[in-house]
């Protein structure tokens, strides 16, 4: 017996006193794993750049994005520049095309599809059937066809003639789209928008007292309203007091001229120090949060590699700063110079107009040829097909997050509400929904990348989109590659800033638990 | 006086009376002619297997489900498909669930104030210093900024207790409150309900804690496959019970 457990005890400190082979230890086998991760990825990425740089000069082919400069000369069909001068304005027109065509679909998609995923939780037959069959229908057909059926059916209006008017000539309706009154933003603009930002400062107080005021009374004070009115009231006395303003013009020129004279070095100076103060107190408060009641808490290899890239961003900072790019700062310079001059000039001497106005849509050309003046805000049947499109598809799936994301909340949820007095619109309002949405959330996101994505669609219905543009630019110029990367930069750019905001909202809303 | 006499005769007599209640699910009868009356005042406790009907029972008295048959009236009010009558009824009796179902997404506080500031349109400082006042009464005052999921199962059970009285209801009833506790948070829950027995509210309460049940009770309910089957004080029925599935029911349990 007293043999025995002199064995085991002696086992015990041997195995103690043993230290394990390199390749089993922990601590070596991450840093080993970190350091070879980033040869291999920088390794990987230097390989593809030189080989792909060999192959296309061996090939002859362009990288360069000259293109964007030199007038390609093509007509786009609608946008906010239909005779773009350079590639580069023409690829903007596309940016824009896309992005209105993005979140106008994402707007309505939402609103549609959170009104049928409720429709289809209904206890109304009818109801019920039609929101199954909207999203049975609309989501097993591949939105290209209806795309393609949307456009058939909206090209088979008619004939653009100057008797296509309707709503007495408010609007012109043909198979060449919808024409109609554009609101644009005139002369007194600026000085009446100064109104409206102290009307909603002023809103804003009002608005937070009168929650106040039935916080503390029981009373309904219809804080809402109330805030609305603060501002329609700004808005109309600014419509016709806006001229007084005009003095601002000198200020904002002043600080445009003293904002001129900062020399590039002075800004360098800055934005480094910037760059260093952020590095630095990112490390202090990463060790703050490590800090616990009985000290530094021992770091992880993990904790020092995040301190060891902050340290090294901090320095690619200002090596880039003063040294690789030093433009950067002048270029900071001159457009905050710019911004100041610009208000100053659109806060001007002679800006007394109406801050808005509009025109009418107008009917150019002779003959057969007709087609819709630049007055008019113009609808074609290429976008109209791309927005029903999307849109429409969308918000089938829409309807199916949202009525998982009820789904999902428990029944003893709404049970609870009612055993203590809610009524079904404050039950769906006070707890049902606020939970919902928080699962619905990241799926939703999905459903907006996916939208954004598919409006690379319109190149074939002929909406000029960035990805028809940047075809049409393709094959001018033949810079392929230069063409494709600059759609890549596009759509990860809009995937990114979707992501962000989804993640935002679903960091901010996550339900608290131990 | 002879209006106040009735007035004094209605709330003290009968606070539930449910006159052969029937319930079905599908062709499965849950509830086969409940009939029982419960004066103001007066503490009720129902046992049962499970499956017998006593959660379903309750349920009905609040219209979480619906009966098909039979009448139930509370303090003087029928349940019909009138939704004024169900709305009135809901905020004279207050529940407490198994799964306590406390909001998650709001704190302690906001869950108690919930009800009282949109049903009742209390203001938000009474509301919350009333549900100050609840959550002294159940032990946790501390605990009022914390969201439900920071709790304790036995914390969680004593704010879904507050919430209920925030409406200040006439009636609470109980469904299994404590079957869902870990051993040691089920005593921090009874000992709050046995001070609201004492306090004078009419309570209805399904539960296993027999130790409750003799304690508490002013009348003990057995019940078994949708049925009453014997209705006595706690001495009669854990001493002397009559019928024979009581007999059986006891001896599995004791």
């Amino acid at each position: 017996m007293g043999e025995q457990r002199v064995t085991s005890t002696s086992t015990l400190a041997s195995t103690q006193a043993t230290k394990p082979p390199w390749y089993r230890d922990t601590t070596i086998v991450k840093w080993f794993a970190q350091v070879a991760a980033l040869v291999l990825v920088v390794g990987a990425l230097a390989f593809l750049a030189i080989v792909g740089g060999d192959n296309l000069e061996a090939k002859d082919i362009a990288t360069d994005f000259d293109f964007l400069n030199i007038n390609q000369g093509f007509d786009i069909s609608e946008g906010i520049d239909s005779d773009p001068d350079t590639g580069g304005r023409a690829l903007w027109v596309g940016i824009v095309n896309t992005l209105r065509l993005a979140v106008a679909g994402m707007f309505v998609a939402t609103i549609l599809g959170v009104l049928i995923g409720v429709a289809r939780l209904s206890q109304n037959w009818m109801v019920n059937k039609a929101a199954s069959a909207y999203i049975e229908t609309l989501r097993n057909i591949p939105v290209i066809v209806q795309i393609f059926i949307y456009a058939a059916v909206l090209g088979g209006l008619g004939r653009l003639t100057a008797d296509s008017d309707f709503l007495w000539g408010l609007g012109y309706i043909s198979a060449k789209g919808v024409s109609l009154p554009r609101v644009f933003v005139a002369d007194g603009f600026y000085q009446w928008a100064v109104f409206l930002v102290i009307g909603s400062v002023v809103g804003f107080f009002v608005h937070r007292n009168r929650v106040r005021l039935q916080e503390s009374t029981g009373r309904i004070t219809y804080p809402n309203l109330w805030a609305l009115g603060v501002l329609t009231a700004f808005a109309i006395v600014g419509w016709f007091a806006h001229p007084m303003w005009g003095f601002l013009s000198g200020v904002f020129g002043s600080i445009g001229d003293a904002w001129d004279s900062i020399p590039q070095i002075l800004m360098q100076l800055l934005l480094s120090a910037l760059v260093v103060f952020s590095a630095a107190s990112w490390i202090r408060r990463f060790l703050d949060s490590k800090r616990t009641p009985a000290g530094l808490a021992k770091l992880t290899d993990d904790d020092i590699f995040r301190i060891i890239f902050a340290g090294v961003g901090g320095v690619i900072g200002l090596l880039f700063l003063m040294v690789l790019w030093p433009g950067l700062s002048s270029w900071i310079v001159n457009s905050g110079s710019d911004f100041w001059h610009f208000l100053a000039d659109k806060f001007g001497d002679g800006r007394s107009g109406q801050p808005v106005d509009a025109m009418m849509p107008t009917i150019e050309g002779e003959g057969t040829l007709l087609k819709y003046g630049p007055q008019g805000l113009t609808m074609t049947v290429g976008f109209a097909a791309m927005f029903l499109g999307v849109t429409l598809y969308t918000a089938a799936f829409i309807a199916e997050i949202v009525r998982g994301g009820i789904l999902a909340v428990p029944k003893g949820q709404s049970e609870a509400a009612s055993a203590i007095g809610l009524n079904r619109a404050q039950s769906l309002r006070q707890v049902i929904l606020p939970q919902a949405f928080r699962v619905s959330l990241p799926p939703l996101g999905n459903q907006y990348l996916n939208l954004t994505k598919n409006t690379s669609l319109g190149i074939a219905v002929g909406y000029a989109d960035v990805v028809s543009i940047g075809n049409t630019l393709l094959n001018q110029s033949g810079k392929a590659l230069s063409v494709i990367a600059l759609w890549m930069l596009f759509y990860l750019a809009c995937s990114l800033s979707i992501s962000v905001v989804v993640n935002w909202f679903n960091v901010r809303m996550k339900i608290v638990e131990r | 006086m002879t209006d106040a006499m009735t007035l004094h005769a209605s709330s003290t007599a009968e606070m539930i009376v449910c006159d052969a209640v029937d319930k079905w699910y599908g062709d499965f009868q849950a509830l086969k002619g409940v009939s029982a009356t419960i004066a103001e005042r007066e503490v009720v406790v129902v046992l049962g297997p499970s499956g017998s009907g006593k959660s379903t029972w309750i349920r009905c008295i609040n219209r979480l489900e619906a009966h098909q048959g039979g009448r139930i009236v509370v303090d003087g009010v029928e349940l019909t498909n009138d939704t004024r009558n169900i709305e009135k009824i809901r905020s004279e009796v207050g529940m407490v669930f198994q799964q306590f179902n406390l909001f998650p997404h709001l704190t302690v506080l906001d869950n108690i104030t919930l009800a009282p500031r949109w049903v009742r349109k209390v203001p938000k400082a009474d509301a919350e210093a009333k549900a100050m006042e609840l959550l002294e009464t159940v032990g946790i005052p501390e605990q009022a900024e914390k969201f439900p999921g920071q709790l304790s199962g036995g914390q969680q059970q004593r704010v879904a207790i507050a919430r209920a009285l925030a409406m200040e209801p006439r009636v609470m009833l109980f469904d299994e409150p404590t079957s869902a506790l870990d051993p040691e948070m089920i005593k921090e829950v009874l000992d709050v309900m046995k001070g609201l027995a004492r306090s004078g509210m009419t309570m209805i309460v399904v539960t296993h804690e027999m130790g409750f049940a003799r304690e508490v009770a002013d009348r003990i309910i057995f019940m078994e496959s949708g049925e009453i089957v014997e209705v006595g004080t706690p001495e009669h029925f854990f001493t002397n019970p009559t019928e024979d599935r009581t007999k059986l029911f006891l001896s599995q349990i004791l």
